[in-house]
Order: structure tokens, then sequence, then C-alpha cells
């Protein structure tokens, strides 16, 4: 196997054509008492098809980015682009999922997948159609009448994938989104999450402090710092897929990694 | 669901029961038949020994004007149930026949109804409007907090002056009521609509408010506003009564009216009436809210 190849944080990381380009992205949150500075200079971009993890510290802003690529905040400083495009709020090329899984209690799980369908003016019987086949796609399709409250911690978040996926995104993006379910589940939902992307084709940007899973999951390893937030490095993790945690090149890219986040 | 809406534990009771995976809410169908069992044998002993008590004070009164039997209380209500009488229908201008309960309960209907619907929806309206809106609330918020603690009654002045006491009049009280009643539910209800849902929808596509405020906000405060409408549909039977004492007719005024002609025993029996009718409406009312809301926690 070829070296480990690491890039530094800075400008380098940047390849203008990417799918989604990080530019420059500072983000400082200020009150009366303190000064936050969340983000500081952060550049890297991601290609078409890609998948890259996010990886950090507690604090070390992976969810502000996060929100910021989602256009859910405004960066102080720099800016996203898309295809090019600047980012300047919400929309629905970005498909989003979060750890606490943001499900619509009062909507089933067939409803919630559609909810953004409704949104994009999908008519039905299409509108049906394209729900059923995100729910096949996540293994949910005998749950589709179940309200998001009888449904297990990972249940919802396949829930929640469906969903942000229905609208069919360029990009998908999630924030620690197995954050809270069990380890065995997890792993199920590694090979679920892969085997989507792979069927898919979607560019992923997936924020996780699980350094193993990032491993496991990504093409490149962005490492990020805290105080200021900021990126390491970027590791790229060249291993055939499927990943086994036994094998010492997964075993060298992790402690590799982890020694770069300080762990 | 951040805003607590006062629901009990049986309302898991209504889980599907064809669904065949895991589902915590089925648990509370077991508190139900321990209920049926131990609790139903406290209720009745509860209630014997009431009924019971209250016979022997009454008896050891002896006086029917100071302190009516339960028997003669049931007997009164008999009387009322079954007593012929006519109830004329406004507007309509024909008679059609009834019992002297009846048409007592159906005057009070008359104004309970249009008071309860009108104040409810104008209520639930601001409510929400100034939930949704921070520059409203602003605007808006003074005014309400000035004239939230007014009793309805109190307003029973304009009520005098523009409409004159009647149907008319007692709707205006009963509306106030039912309006600040719902209005509360509605704003906190909307208050308490997590930022992340809506997010979550904007992820999804919503832009609008609008959209916003009928895919996200109205859902989510559905159970709070629920508990206002339930709220209010109890509270606006105590304003009814309260309005009729200035002489709308109805349940009310035969409690005022039968006190004044010393026939206690018929002021219970429609002290009764009101009660029976709140526990089937409130009744009514909890069953279709868990059939209509079966998807909370
Ligand atoms: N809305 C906010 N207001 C003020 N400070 C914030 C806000 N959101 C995040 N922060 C701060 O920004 C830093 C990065 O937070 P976050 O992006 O949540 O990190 P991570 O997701 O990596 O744990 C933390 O110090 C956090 O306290
Ligand atoms: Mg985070």
């Amino acid at each position: 196997m070829a070296g480990l190849s690491d890039s530094p944080g800075d400008g380098s990381n940047l390849d203008r054509n990417s799918k989604v380009v990080v530019d420059g992205v500072s983000k400082v949150y200020e009150s009366e008492r303190q000064r936050v500075e969340a983000l500081s200079d952060v550049n890297f971009s991601v290609s078409d098809g890609e998948f890259v993890c996010l990886v950090g510290p507690s604090g070390c802003g992976k969810t502000t980015l996060f929100r910021t690529i989602a256009g859910l905040e405004v960066p102080t400083g720099g800016e996203i682009r898309l295809d090019g495009e600047p980012v300047t709020g919400p929309g629905t090329d970005r498909g989003m999922v979060f750890q606490e899984y943001g499900l619509f209690p009062w909507r089933t799980v067939r409803d919630n997948v559609a909810f953004g369908l409704e949104e994009q003016g999908v008519k039905e019987p299409e509108r049906s159609r394209r729900v059923g086949e995100m729910l096949d796609l996540v293994g949910l399709g005998e749950f589709a009448d179940a309200y998001p409250k009888e449904l297990s911690g990972g249940m919802k978040q396949r829930v929640g994938i469906a969903r942000a996926l229905a609208v069919d995104p360029e990009i998908l993006l999630a924030d620690e989104p197995f954050g809270s379910v069990d380890a065995q589940t997890r792993d199920m939902l590694h090979e679920e999450l892969l085997r989507i992307w792979a069927e898919t084709g979607k560019t992923v940007l997936f924020v996780t402090h699980d350094v193993e899973e990032a491993v496991k999951l990504s093409d490149r390893v962005v490492v990020m710092a805290a105080d200021p937030g900021r990126v390491r490095e970027v590791v790229t993790v060249d291993i055939d897929r499927p990943r086994d945690r036994t094998d010492p090149a997964f075993g060298e890219y992790v402690d590799r990694v982890r020694s770069l986040i300080g762990e | 669901m951040s805003v607590e809406t006062g629901t009990e534990s049986e309302t898991g009771a209504t889980t599907d029961p064809g669904s065949t995976h895991e589902s915590p809410g089925d648990s509370s169908i077991g508190s139900l038949s321990d209920l049926d069992t131990a609790g139903l044998a406290y209720g009745a002993a509860g209630t014997g020994i009431f009924l019971a008590v209250w016979q022997a004070a009454a008896m050891a009164v002896g006086r029917t004007y100071l302190l009516p039997s339960p028997v003669e209380v049931a007997t009164a209500f008999v009387v009322e149930l079954t007593a012929p009488t006519t109830f004329t229908v406004p507007f309509a201008e024909v008679s059609i026949p009834a019992t002297r309960l009846v048409a007592n309960l159906l005057q009070s209907l008359l104004h309970y109804l249009p008071g309860l619907a009108v104040g409810s929806v104008l209520g639930i309206s601001l409510g929400v409007a100034m939930g949704w809106s921070g520059r409203l609330d602003d605007a808006l918020t003074p005014v309400t907090r000035f004239l939230r603690p007014i009793p309805p009654l109190a307003w029973i002045v304009f009520a005098i002056v523009w409409i004159g006491i009647g149907h008319g009049g007692a709707a205006f009280i009963v509306g106030i009521g039912a309006f600040w009643i719902n209005f509360y539910n509605a704003y906190a209800g909307v208050e308490g609509v997590s930022t992340h849902l809506r997010e979550v929808a904007e992820t999804l596509g919503v832009d609008d408010d609008l959209t916003m405020i009928r895919k996200v906000i109205l859902p989510a405060a559905t159970p709070s506003i629920a508990t206002g409408v339930r709220t209010s549909i109890g509270q606006c039977w105590m304003i009814v009564v309260a309005a009729e004492l200035f002489g709308a007719p109805g349940v009310g005024f035969q409690i005022i009216n039968a006190a004044q002609n010393l026939a206690t025993d018929v002021s219970v029996a429609y002290m009764a009436v009101i009660s029976l009718v709140f526990l089937v409406s409130d009744g009514a009312f909890r069953r279709v809210e868990r059939r209509a809301l079966a998807w909370r926690d």
C-alpha cells in the first residue's frame, strides 16, 4: 500500500471546480460577554461523487460548518460554493440528515419522506412511487404507516436519510447521524449508507467525532482542530472497500487521524 | 414537543393494535384494566358515601329549600326532563314540542355554541399570528396583557349597551372567555415549536411563511391548541351560567329562577344538567383529540 497521503489544511486543498468548495470560511459568534471563533479560514473541497468525512474534537466547529453549508448560518468571512454557485440559504440541492433526526412527529414515515416532494410540487402517483422507492432503499417499506414515536433511533435515522434523498439532492450532508444509535446498529447503518452512496452516486459530506467511523466510510478525512475551529489536515484513505477494521492499514489510518486530533 | 399539553398516560392506549413493531404507548393499555377492578370499586364506594352523607345531612336539616336531598334532586330532574313545553326556534318563528329541561338546554346552547365557536376561532387566529410574528407580538402584547385580567363577565356592560341581554349578549360574553383561553394556548403552542423543525422544513424546500405555518407551525402547535379548545368547552359553561344570571334564558337562568322561588331541588337539578353536559362534551372532545393526535409521544 502506498504511504498515507496527507495534505496540509491550507488553500492547497481547494480545487475550484469541485462540487463543494469551502473557501476561506470563518464564523465568529459574538455576544456581549464573549467572542467565539467557531471557524477560522476553513478551506477544502469535495469532488462530485466523493465521500468526505469531517472529524474533530467536540467544539471544533463541525456543526457550525455543517449548518453553514446547509445555508442555515451565514459565514462571517469567505463563502461556500456548490457547483460554482455561492450558498445564500437552505435549498433542496443539499439533503440534510440531522443527529436528532428532525422528523415531523405528526407525519407518518411515508408522509415524512413525502414532505420535500410535496414542496417540489411532485404530483401523485409519481410522489408515492418515489416515496416507495426511498423506503425500499432504506429498508423501511413495512413501516410506511408508523409514526416516528413508534420507531427506534436507527429506524428514525433511516427515515431521515430517505427523506433527505427523496428530493434527489446533489449532495448528502449529515451531522453525526449515527451518534445516538448503538454500535451494532451503527455498523449496519454504515453498510447501508455505503450501499446507498454506491447506488445513487451522491456526493456525501459526513460529520462525526468517531475516527473509526470516518476511516471506515470516507475517501478523504478532513481533520479539524478547535480554538479556533480550523482544518488541521486532510487525509486520503487509500483502502479498498469493503473495509475491515482488523486490517492493519485500517488501524494505521485510525492512529494517524487520532494523533492529528491529539487523542 | 416542548409544550406540555396535560394529556394523561391513557392517550397511549389508542396505538394501532395491528402494528407489529415495538410501541412504547402500548404499556398503558394495562393500566386501563387495572383501573377497571380496584379503581371502579373505590369510585363506587366514594360516590356511595358522598350520597349517603348528603342524604343524611338533608334529612337532618329537614327543609328542601335549605338543602334538597339527592332523592329530591333526582325527582326534580326527572320532572324537568319530562314536563312538556314548547321551544321557539329563533329566526324561524316556529315552535317545536320539547320538555322543560331540553328547552332550557337548547336556550343555553343558542349562546354557548356561537360564543364558543367565534371566540375560539378568533382567539386561535390571533394567538397563532402573535406567536408567529415577533413584530405583531411586540405591538399587541401591552394591549393583551392589559385586557387579559378583565373577567369576561365584566364586559356585560357592552353586551347591555350594544346588543342587549339575550342570546346575542350572552354569546358575546362567552366568546370573550373562549377568546382568551384559546389565544393563550395557541400562542404558547406556536412559540413552543422547535426551531429545529422549522430549519428541517427550510432544508426541504419550505421558503414562505404561509407554507411554514400551514405545514409545520400549525400541526406542531395542534396539541396545545386542542388543550385550549377543550379547556374553553368547560370554562364557557361557567360563563354561560354567569351571563344568564343577568337574564338571558337557559339553564343558568333556571338555577336562579328556581332558587328565587325556593325550589332549590330544581336549582340543583339544573346544576347537575350543566355537569352532565360538560362531562359528555369533554369526553367526546377527548376521544376525538386522542384519535386525531395519536402521533403524540
Ligand atoms: N449559536 C451559537 N452561539 C454561540 N456560540 C456557538 C453557537 N453555536 C456554536 N457555538 C460555539 O462554536 C464552537 C463550535 O461549536 P460546534 O460547531 O457545535 O462544534 P462541534 O459540532 O464540532 O462540536 C463551540 O465553541 C460552540 O460553543
Ligand atoms: Mg456538533
